[in-house]
């Protein structure tokens, strides 16, 4: 089942195209990185997945409605932390949930269990009745995963969730989502710079460069690209090859070789390479 | 994962409903929500505190230096408030809310709040109405001290409060539109440079232009009334005059038969708050966060 799909999704600022005819899915359940450059079209992607941006052409639908159609209702199910979260200095972590808990609607006779909740699965327990200013990044990196986690979200979209952070606070927030995937079905997309993080985290990965998606499969897929049988080799040869190849998304089965032949309903896909343009 | 096709779309059951019908935040509910927000910062990051005490040490200055005397003298001191309030007021309201969006969208706060499930205008209503609170306590508590100074005298006028009331109309309207400005600014170096455009037109500008339109003959006297509604500042100075039952001379004379009664300015500044809030609330949307 699709939590996610687009479908020759286009989007421009101006004379700069940031996504170019983007179709992909992404199964509910699954933890799912979204890799590319800086520029690539990661960002502007998750806003059209929110509803910050409308695109200019195409669709994108998520939990099999459209994005464009569901307003802002889409974020009661779908949690999103931005890339540049920040808080009110003067605020408390818990009294920001508070706020965030009585703008999404939690009853009354709710609110102060959701967040203690939240604050828990987030490993700020003890940090809770401190005020923001004396947050860490990675604490508030936590605090916004937190607010995101208030509503129970079916979808969480984390736009570089562990950049600018020290090793331990990768490491802590790395942990976190290991937990939330263990403990439900919460669908996960992260965008991010940093290969190892789609290794230790994500079933299924995307690249995008220069607004077209130039690669979706699986992370093994796309480590078995390069030639080293590594991640980096193969995100490298992508990059290396989109110019020469634009417009042209390599589906993760593609390279395999021979293609199994099996009776699993996905390997009887043909092996594509999907001209978008 | 796998291509979509237009088929799989069709075909294919969705991984999760959404919401329909119930368990939204109420409209209202969310709007004061973001309004309480609002104000708890302002207190806490001390500025109610501070509007107050400028707010309070105008009134008790102007109070103190306008001397002993009856009712006129009570009443000079209120016109000069007014004068001195017609300059300050409109700044202090711009430099207040100048920031109200593009402050946030700076800090990252303003995309935490975007994330909810809350329509961008009640964000912008609700930070509107959460510092229009606080101006509006800071403008009663401070123009408040020097009018309980001028009771303790045994001088206090009724003109003393129809001060207080065209200031926070006043400072409603210039609110809103510092609000308008935020919204509309990429960075808050701009949304200042606006404000501050704005204040030296409302303050400094505007009215010169508009009497010497009027004197060159350019336009006919008939227009004044349009002037004076046209700027909250003007508009804020007029009205809180219009309580002074002394005063004489001047606009308050060439205003006499114009049409521009208390309840016309009320109106006037009323719909300058409306509309900027309006206008904010609906341009948010086009924001990139």
């Amino acid at each position: 089942m699709h939590a996610i799909a687009t479908t020759d999704l286009t989007k421009r600022y101006g004379d700069v195209t940031a996504l170019d005819g983007v179709s992909l899915s992404i199964e509910a359940g699954t933890t799912f990185g979204l890799l590319g450059t800086n520029g690539a079209g990661k960002s502007t992607l998750f806003k059209l997945l929110v509803g910050h941006l409308t695109p200019d052409s195409g669709t994108v639908t998520v939990g099999g409605k459209d994005v464009t159609d569901a307003g802002h209702r889409l974020r009661e199910v779908v949690g999103y932390v931005p890339e540049h979260a920040g808080f009110p200095d003067a605020l408390t972590g818990r009294e920001v949930l508070g706020y965030h808990a009585r703008l999404r609607g939690v009853p009354k006779a709710e609110r102060a269990d959701r967040v203690a909740a939240a604050l828990g699965t987030v490993g700020l327990d003890d940090a809770a009745d401190r005020r923001v200013s004396g947050y860490s990044n990675g604490m508030n990196r936590r605090l916004a995963l937190a607010s995101a986690l208030l509503d129970r979200p079916r979808l969480l979209l984390l736009d570089e969730p562990t950049a600018g952070l020290d090793p331990l606070g990768v490491a802590e927030f790395h942990r976190i989502l290991d937990r939330l995937r263990e403990e439900s079905d919460l669908t996960v997309v992260l965008t991010t710079h940093v290969l190892a993080e789609v290794e230790a985290l994500c079933d299924d990965a995307a690249v995008l460069h220069d607004g077209e998606l130039l690669f979706d499969g699986s992370v093994d897929e796309l480590r078995e690209l390069g030639e080293a049988d590594e991640l980096e080799a193969g995100f490298g040869a992508l990059i290396a090859d989109a110019g020469g190849s634009r417009g042209e998304t390599v589906s993760g089965a593609e390279r395999e070789q021979p293609a199994p032949a099996t009776g699993d309903a996905e390997s009887e896909q043909p092996a594509s390479t999907e001209v978008e343009r | 994962m796998t291509d979509v096709s237009a088929e799989e779309e069709v075909s294919e059951e969705p991984a999760f409903a959404l919401p329909t019908g119930v368990g939204e935040g109420s409209a209202l509910d969310q709007v004061a929500t973001v309004a309480r927000l609002e104000f708890a910062l302002a207190v806490r990051n001390r500025w109610a505190f501070a509007l107050a005490a400028l707010f309070a040490s105008l009134s008790v200055l102007v109070v103190a230096l306008g001397g002993q005397g009856g009712v006129v003298r009570a009443d000079a001191v209120v016109v000069s408030l007014v004068e001195l309030s017609a300059l300050l007021l409109p700044l202090v309201a711009l430099l207040f809310g100048y920031d109200a969006v593009v402050g946030s969208d700076e800090s990252g706060w303003l995309g935490v709040l975007f994330a909810l499930p809350v329509p961008r205008s009640r964000i912008v209503v609700g930070t509107y109405l959460g510092r229009l609170a606080v101006f509006t306590g800071a403008v009663v508590a401070g123009f408040g001290v020097g009018g309980l100074w001028l009771a303790a005298q045994g001088r206090f006028t009724p003109a003393y409060l129809g001060l207080v009331g065209a200031a926070v109309l006043g400072g409603a309207a210039f609110l809103a539109l510092s609000t308008l400005l935020s919204t509309l600014a990429a960075e808050k170096t701009h949304a200042l440079g606006g404000a501050l455009l704005l204040w030296v037109w409302v303050a400094l500008v505007h009215d010169l232009v508009s009497v010497g339109l009027i004197a060159a003959d350019i336009v006919g006297p008939d227009w004044l009334a349009v002037f004076v509604l046209a700027n909250p500042a003007t508009a804020f100075r007029v009205l809180a005059l219009q309580s002074v039952p002394t005063v004489t001379g001047g606009m308050a004379d060439v205003l006499v038969g114009s049409g521009v009664t208390p309840p016309v300015l009320v109106a006037a500044l009323v719909a300058w708050s409306v509309a900027g809030t309006w206008l904010a609330s609906r341009l948010v949307r086009r924001r990139s966060v």
